[in-house]
């Protein structure tokens, strides 16, 4: 029997798996202290060896295991001190993508995109957010036009991170302008490399340098109709999916457990120059009064019950304590921990947080990376929204009321966009 | 609090929760207010028929003794915190723990049973007065004459010592703490009753005025009971957390209801997106409290030496936002809120307590800093 081989009698148990996947990695993995290989040639890695999707049918590129073998996985590397492929675009690829095309992809459309996906050799990116508006997702203005046999695809989007360098966009988009809103949407496969008719543009981000998000315009994109993920008239289910597990990517749970969360003096911690980590070397190698060593103690309190909170859910969406949106709670506090972080690092730099010697311009510095860390408590989905997650979906308040619920779209009232 | 309890650990707290909410609901919790003690005897001796006052032992013959003690007992500590209930869990559990962590065989066959039936209470004698809960601050002294050690001091906040039969006292030597097993009616002991701001919690200065007992008293070794101290202490705070997470889940549930009956410019009062986004930080909140309280119970039972660290995070973090979490929802109750008649002031009173005992999160924090100082 291949090692690993799942059919549902013969699933290898987590404990073996384990075993398994530490003598494997103590091997073939490459240490944190090697030269760093980058994500696409670990993904690669890892598919070649049957360690990529490990919770994807293998019918599809995938090991045919669980949740729980991925989290093990990680979780091994990480106490191992073994490269595992990291970065955003491959989260998002693979931690939040690739789940949303398993559930509402046709078989087909799965033969098709997950292999190459799972392989590292599709990096896949959402398409979601328009300059008309993020937060009302549902309110998506980009066209949608079947002509014969094939789509074609008019509007723009925006926000996009990781459009330049990825190969498919899952597109939320609009099929049908006579029914309300949720219910007249589509998502479909974009190309993104030398697709006639589509235009992408990385955004200059407040630092001063072009963002990893990017806009796009698309004139008369024509798709043919395999790309569509799911059914005409479903894109709202489909992008909830996405947003589902984009939420739980953001407190490494799920499919997005692509590595333990970092708390404190982790080994591993790459949390940059302002993570917790960081926060101790200032707090060890500088004056600090005391209300700067008050909030530097609160910035490490909450990276450490960030992680158990996430790890706290995890376990609890797999017994069954908890069901559905809890991701929100872990990408709420995550975020707001982040933002807190970078905050704090203001208070233990001081000047030396934003001004600088020599005459280059520098991104490394606190006050730069502050002109941007609202990114995080708005993308994936705001603090606000958020919140209206948590107490509507998940403690049952009152939906706020909207004006555009029950009316066909093309009467509803819209708004500018951000801008042109 | 714990997401995956055992089948026994979910009956235990079934049978715990039914048990309070049956003999102690708030209306008996009122009525209470009035009385000397803040409970009852009868009462408490029920409860340790539940099982409450064995998980630390004894080991034989009095229902045999939790592999998992702290995990246990944080569940009963969650549920008295949803009743806001009477009786000296906390102290009666630490003291337990204390003599199977450090007790003889004959010191814990002296007192466990009688313990564990209830028939006796212990309390521990810590804190001394001007909130000082830092044993390197201790006055009160413990000296050696011959084989008799006598104890000298004032101990504070010392919870139920009035009902108390026997008191663990926490005193210094010349180098090092050392710990005593002392009678509540010893000679030399004075014990002054005092008032808390809780219903039922009822606390006391106990004097020791050469207070003599012989070695055997002594629990664990002269000057060597630091790490016990320690303990216990980590212990008391798993304790107190798990409380605070019981005291703030219970409000907010009846703060939703109610506030989800009334109703304001046509629309339930937690439909207006204040409250919601509030409420929504709230329950971030409990979820990490709940992960935090649960991990540091956790270390205890496994004597991962983590848990240093983890009941101070978990004091911090939990004594601050626990409390917060009760403190809004006054606010969103409104003028009723703060109404003698209205139930939420039981818990803010008993949230307010827990976080003033075994140190504010203020002084936790203090210690946070202090140790990434490095
Ligand atoms: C760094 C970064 C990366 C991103 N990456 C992607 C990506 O890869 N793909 C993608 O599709 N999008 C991406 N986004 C877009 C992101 O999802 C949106 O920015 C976000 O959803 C908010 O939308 P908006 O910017 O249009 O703000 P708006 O929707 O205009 O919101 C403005 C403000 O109004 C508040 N608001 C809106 N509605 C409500 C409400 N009902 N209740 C209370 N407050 C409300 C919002 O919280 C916000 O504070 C990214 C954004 C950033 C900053």
């Amino acid at each position: 029997m291949v090692a690993g081989l799942s059919d549902e009698m013969t699933m290898e148990s987590v404990e073996a798996f384990r075993t398994r996947t530490r003598a494997w990695m103590a091997s073939a993995l490459p240490s944190v202290e090697d030269p760093p290989l980058d994500s696409h040639a670990l993904q690669r890695l890892l598919f070649d060896n049957r360690f990529a999707g490990i919770a994807f049918p293998r019918e599809y590129g995938g090991a045919g295991l669980t949740l729980e073998h991925q989290k093990a996985f990680f979780d091994c590397a990480a106490d191992l001190l073994r490269q595992v492929p990291a970065g955003y675009d491959h989260l998002v690829s693979v931690g939040m993508l690739g789940p949303t095309i398993l559930e509402h992809g046709s078989h087909e459309a799965k033969l098709r995109f997950l292999p190459a996906l799972l392989r590292g050799d599709d990096v896949w990116i959402q398409l979601l957010s328009e300059p008309r508006g993020g937060s009302d997702m549902a309110g998506a203005t980009t066209r949608l036009t079947r002509d014969g046999h094939v789509y074609v695809l008019n509007g723009a989007k925006m926000w996009s991170t990781g459009a330049h360098v990825a190969d498919y966009g899952l597109c939320l988009c609009r099929s049908d302008w006579d029914v309300p809103k949720h219910r007249g949407l589509s998502t479909v496969a974009v190309p993104l490399r030398g697709t006639p008719g589509l235009t992408i543009e990385r955004i200059r981000a407040a630092s001063g340098e072009a963002g990893d998000f990017c806009q796009e315009f698309f004139d008369d994109v024509v798709l043919p109709t395999e790309n569509l993920i799911g059914e005409e008239g479903t894109g709202w289910a489909v992008a909830q999916t996405l947003l589902l597990h984009e939420r739980n990517a953001a407190g490494s749970i799920g499919y997005g457990h692509l590595g333990p969360r970092l708390s404190g003096e982790d080994p591993t911690a790459s949390d940059g120059l302002l993570g917790p980590s960081a926060l101790l070397a200032a707090l060890r190698h500088r004056r600090t009064n005391g209300a700067v060593a008050t909030k530097l103690a609160n910035a490490y309190i909450e990276s450490v019950v960030g992680a158990l909170t996430s790890a706290r859910i995890m376990a609890g969406l797999r017994v069954g304590t908890h069901r559905g949106g809890w991701g929100s709670v872990s990408k709420l506090q995550a975020s707001v921990a982040k933002h807190e972080c970078i905050r704090t690092s203001l208070a233990a730099l001081g000047a030396e947080g934003v001004i600088w010697d020599g005459a280059d311009v520098r991104l490394d510095n606190a006050g730069t990376v502050w002109l941007g860390s609202r990114g995080g408590t708005l993308a994936g989905g705001s603090n606000e929204m958020q919140r209206n997650i948590v107490s509507e979906r998940l403690l049952g308040l009152p939906r706020e009321p909207s004006l555009d619920r029950d009316v066909p779209f093309n009467q509803v009232l819209r708004g500018l966009p951000a801008f042109e | 609090m714990n997401v995956e309890l055992s089948q026994e650990q979910e009956a235990f707290r079934n049978t715990t929760r039914r048990f309070l909410e049956a003999r102690v609901p708030l209306l008996v919790v009122r009525q209470l207010y009035e009385s000397h003690d803040g409970f009852e005897r009868s009462w408490w001796r029920e409860a340790a028929e539940l099982g409450w006052t064995s998980l630390f032992g004894p080991e034989v013959g009095g229902g045999g003794i939790s592999p998992i003690p702290t995990r246990d007992a944080v569940i009963v500590a969650e549920e008295m915190g949803r009743m806001v209930a009477p009786g000296p869990f906390l102290p009666v559990s630490v003291v337990a723990a204390a003599l199977l962590w450090e007790g003889t065989a004959t010191q814990r066959a002296d007192l466990l049973p009688a313990l564990a039936s209830g028939d006796s209470i212990a309390s521990w004698a810590l804190a001394e007065p001007g909130d000082v809960w830092d044993p390197a601050s201790f006055m009160t002294r413990a000296v050696l004459d011959g084989d008799i050690m006598v104890l000298t001091g004032t101990k504070a906040y010392v919870e139920a010592a009035t009902t108390s039969d026997h008191f663990l006292v926490t005193a210094r030597t010349d180098d090092g703490l050392t710990q005593a097993l002392v009678a509540a009616n010893a000679d030399g002991v004075t014990v002054t009753p005092g008032r808390s701001i809780d219903m039922t919690r009822r606390f006391g200065l106990v004097t020791f005025d050469g207070t003599r007992v012989p070695t055997s008293a002594v629990l664990g070794t002269v000057a060597g009971a630091g790490p016990a101290v320690e303990r216990q202490v980590q212990l008391a705070i798993a304790l107190q957390c798990a409380e605070l997470v019981g005291v703030a889940q219970r409000t907010l549930e009846f703060t939703l209801e109610y506030g989800s009956s009334r109703h304001a410019f046509g629309r339930p009062i937690v439909s207006f997106q204040a409250l919601k986004h509030r409420i929504a930080d709230m329950t971030v909140w409990l979820e990490g409290s709940k992960a935090v309280t649960d991990a540091l119970a956790q270390a205890i039972d496994d004597e991962d030496p983590e848990s240093l660290h983890l009941a101070r995070i978990a004091k911090a973090y939990v004594g601050e936002h626990c409390p917060d979490v009760v403190d809004d929802c006054v606010q969103i109750t409104g003028g009723i809120g703060v109404t003698w008649e209205h139930d939420i002031h039981l818990y803010n009173r008993r949230a307010t307590l827990d976080r003033a005992l075994y140190g504010t999160p203020e002084d936790h924090k203090e210690q946070v800093i202090t140790w990434l100082r490095g």
